[in-house]
């Protein structure tokens, strides 16, 4: 049981990661981004038809893999805050829906639907607790998750950047009225959670199963970690991330739980929702 | 997402022995010297098996070049299912009603079987496809595949493991889709009721295509397990062996099916812990200089095919085939290659352990024989496990 939830601690990272990257996107551009995992996905692909067309270094094609993820995110970004700046977050969510699809598509396509010949560039074990073994990527991923969440906390708070930021996000109108350059503050946003995510994509993709589509949603799960902070909050994206991968590595160590194992992040959604509208009246919270 | 799929083709399949009542049974096939030969095939979306179709169309090109069979040309049409259970209903359709198909051959499909099955009954046409996976390929009276099946694959498997390389302490993590989960507990029984082996523990609910297989590794690890038999889909199947890698955990042995036996899965793993062995379901490809092979490696390289497993069963379907169809005396019909299929001698091949043969019965799950191959670490190439086929004996088969 121990041995299964510390199993999880790897994918646990992936999804707080992910979580912190869809909790800013939301809070600072009014966006759920679908194609978090998508954008890095597509790009960690870039950087595997480098290494193994083009014979160049490992490092080097997950520099040029995390410029791509950024630029495809920046993009998107772009599209968002030119033609749907004043469009409600629902609407601007609904096109990231659409750039998701687009990149599997497309993945498809450029790639073909084989398996990546992926080489890792962190593998192995780590370390072991009490005859557990963590590996390489699980620390990986668990510090970057802190690690994030802390310089974007730091970043909002502390900053001249991070006031304008939140400026941004909580009166955007004002904001642009005293001087704020909101499209191209939108769009750094952008590109920072896309380099991010697609650095922890690239970095785990090897050690896992990596088709298009199992990297493409690992979304669902991220979006479950950022729920647990309402989109606002990025320690309990952290949490919520880490609590998930850990339940699921407990979980598939039961057989009277492997019908569940399945639907944890759905599960884990629904019940998030159910809780906060614990206290609304029926009538209301409609 | 992949098993949403399984669940809406068990539907589609429902619906159509509704719908199929409305269709009428034409027999086709007599437009003057032209046969026309239908295969249904996923040639689209995020699985694609476009080298079955490719291999017999180079088959019946290369008999048409030479005059056709009997006098008659064929006419090979291949239709996408997109690995949609909507388009496979429609594709079937479309050869066997529109096109009057005389037979199906070297169709190969994730649910192209389970959709049309009752369909080909209805319509009283025969299905020869290249590769079946489904457990209704195996179990219709209308559809005899070249191919082994993922079902017997995993009994030969698990043979292997426990006689040849003897091993005790084996576990299974089961992909499910769809209805397989009884074919696949039906094959892990067959083989304790040859061995008397048991084994350690099954995993029924192993999810299909999910990103991190590492707890379900650490479980197996911790369990004792000392091989793991899987019926993986290539990218999965890579997920567990890197988590393993990742959990530091080398000396397991890995039992799995031909649905990995391909030269870009050597590629894209390195480390195989005690190896990946398979019982390949025709004669190891990867065996370059093979006599066995020979005469369709010279063809699909002459047609710039793929050489992979699929291209051999859509070959062995499409020469099977034409053999059938050079013994039939008169007219090439519907019904004449009906009779002749459910009345044919078994074919023998170099590239399968056991003749093929289509025959009268209601079930067709009669290719039981496995090639050895292994996957070693490091080596990114599959060799040889051994120097014979690898059988299920006679006694332990259904219907014996």
């Amino acid at each position: 049981m121990l041995q299964g939830a510390l199993a999880g601690l790897a994918a646990g990272g992936v999804y707080a990661v992910l979580g912190v990257c869809l909790t800013l996107m939301s809070r600072l551009v009014r966006v759920v981004n679908f194609a978090q995992a998508a954008a890095g996905m597509f790009g960690t692909y870039i950087a595997v038809w480098l290494v193994s067309n083009q014979g160049v270094p490992i490092w080097l094609a997950t520099v040029v893999a995390v410029g791509c993820g950024a630029a495809i995110s920046a993009a998107i970004g772009w599209v968002v805050s030119t033609w749907l700046s004043e469009a409600d977050t629902s609407a601007r969510s609904a096109v990231t829906v659409a750039v998701l699809l687009l990149l599997i598509s497309l993945s498809f396509i450029l790639f073909g639907n084989k398996p990546q010949p992926f080489r890792p560039i962190l593998g192995g074990p780590a370390f072991q607790v009490s005859g557990v073994v963590i590996s390489q990527v699980a620390v990986f991923t668990v510090t970057i998750a802190a690690v994030v969440a802390a310089a974007s906390h730091a970043l909002l708070t502390r900053t001249a950047v991070g006031i304008k930021l939140r400026a941004l996000s909580e009166r955007p109108t004002t904001a642009e009225l005293i001087g704020i350059p909101a499209k191209l503050f939108g769009i750094a946003v952008w590109a920072a959670t896309g380099a991010v995510g697609t650095l922890v994509i690239a970095i785990v993709a090897p050690s896992q199963s990596n088709d298009a589509i199992a990297l493409s949603m690992l979304v669902v799960p991220a979006a479950a970690a950022a729920l647990l902070g309402a989109f606002r909050r990025l320690d309990l994206a952290v949490v919520g991330g880490l609590a998930l991968g850990v339940l699921q590595g407990a979980a598939a160590q039961m057989t009277e739980l492997s019908v569940a194992r399945h639907f944890l992040p759905f599960l884990f959604i629904v019940g998030l929702l159910v809780w906060f509208q614990r206290k609304e009246v029926w009538d209301a919270a409609r | 997402m992949r098993s949403l799929l399984g669940f809406t083709a068990l539907t589609a399949a429902g619906a159509l022995v509704l719908s199929a009542c409305s269709e009428d049974g034409t027999a086709g096939g007599e437009s003057g010297g032209t046969i026309v030969v239908g295969s249904v095939n996923t040639l689209s979306g995020s699985a694609t098996f476009p080298e079955a179709s490719e291999a017999a169309a180079a088959v019946f090109d290369a008999v048409n070049a030479e005059g056709g069979v009997n006098g008659y040309t064929i006419d090979y049409t291949i239709v996408d299912d997109k690995g949609d259970p909507a388009a496979a209903a429609s594709a079937a359709r479309e050869v066997v009603a529109q096109d009057e198909a005389v037979a199906l051959v070297g169709s190969a499909s994730l649910i192209e079987c389970q959709v049309n099955a009752d369909y080909y009954v209805q319509e009283d046409i025969l299905s020869i496809p290249g590769i079946g996976v489904d457990p209704d390929c195996f179990t219709t009276p209308n559809i005899a595949p070249a191919n082994v099946g993922p079902f017997h694959d995993m009994t030969l498997s698990l043979l292997y493991g426990s006689e040849e390389l003897g091993l005790d302490n084996i576990c299974a993590l089961l992909e499910i889709a769809g209805n397989t989960l009884p074919a696949y507990k039906e094959a892990i029984q067959r083989w304790s009721d040859i061995t008397g082996k048991e084994l350690l523990y099954i995993d029924e609910e192993v999810p299909y295509g999910a990103s991190d297989y590492t707890s379900y590794i650490v479980r197996a690890r911790e369990a004792g397990c000392e091989a793991i038999t899987v019926n993986p889909v290539e990218p999965d199947s890579i997920g567990q062996l890197k988590a393993a890698e990742q959990q530091g955990w080398d000396d397991v042995t890995w039992l799995l099916l031909t649905s990995v036996y391909s030269e870009n899965y050597a590629e894209a793993v390195s480390e195989t812990g005690n190896g990946v062995y398979v019982p390949a379901e025709f004669y190891p490809f990867t065996d370059s200089d093979s006599p066995e092979t020979e005469e369709w490696r010279d063809l699909m390289v002459e047609n710039d095919i793929d050489l992979t497993s699929f291209s051999q069963g859509g070959f062995l379907a499409a020469t099977y085939f034409v053999e059938v169809l050079e013994g039939i005396e008169g007219d090439i019909t519907r019904e004449s290659v009906r009779e002749a299929l459910r009345s044919m001698e078994p074919i023998e091949n170099p590239m399968v352990g056991t003749p093929y043969v289509f025959g009268p019965g209601d079930t067709h799950h009669d290719n039981t024989a496995g090639f050895p191959v292994q996957l070693q670490s490091g080596t990114n190439e599959w060799e040889l496990a051994g120097d014979e086929w690898l059988h299920i004996p006679e006694e332990h088969l259904p219907g014996e």
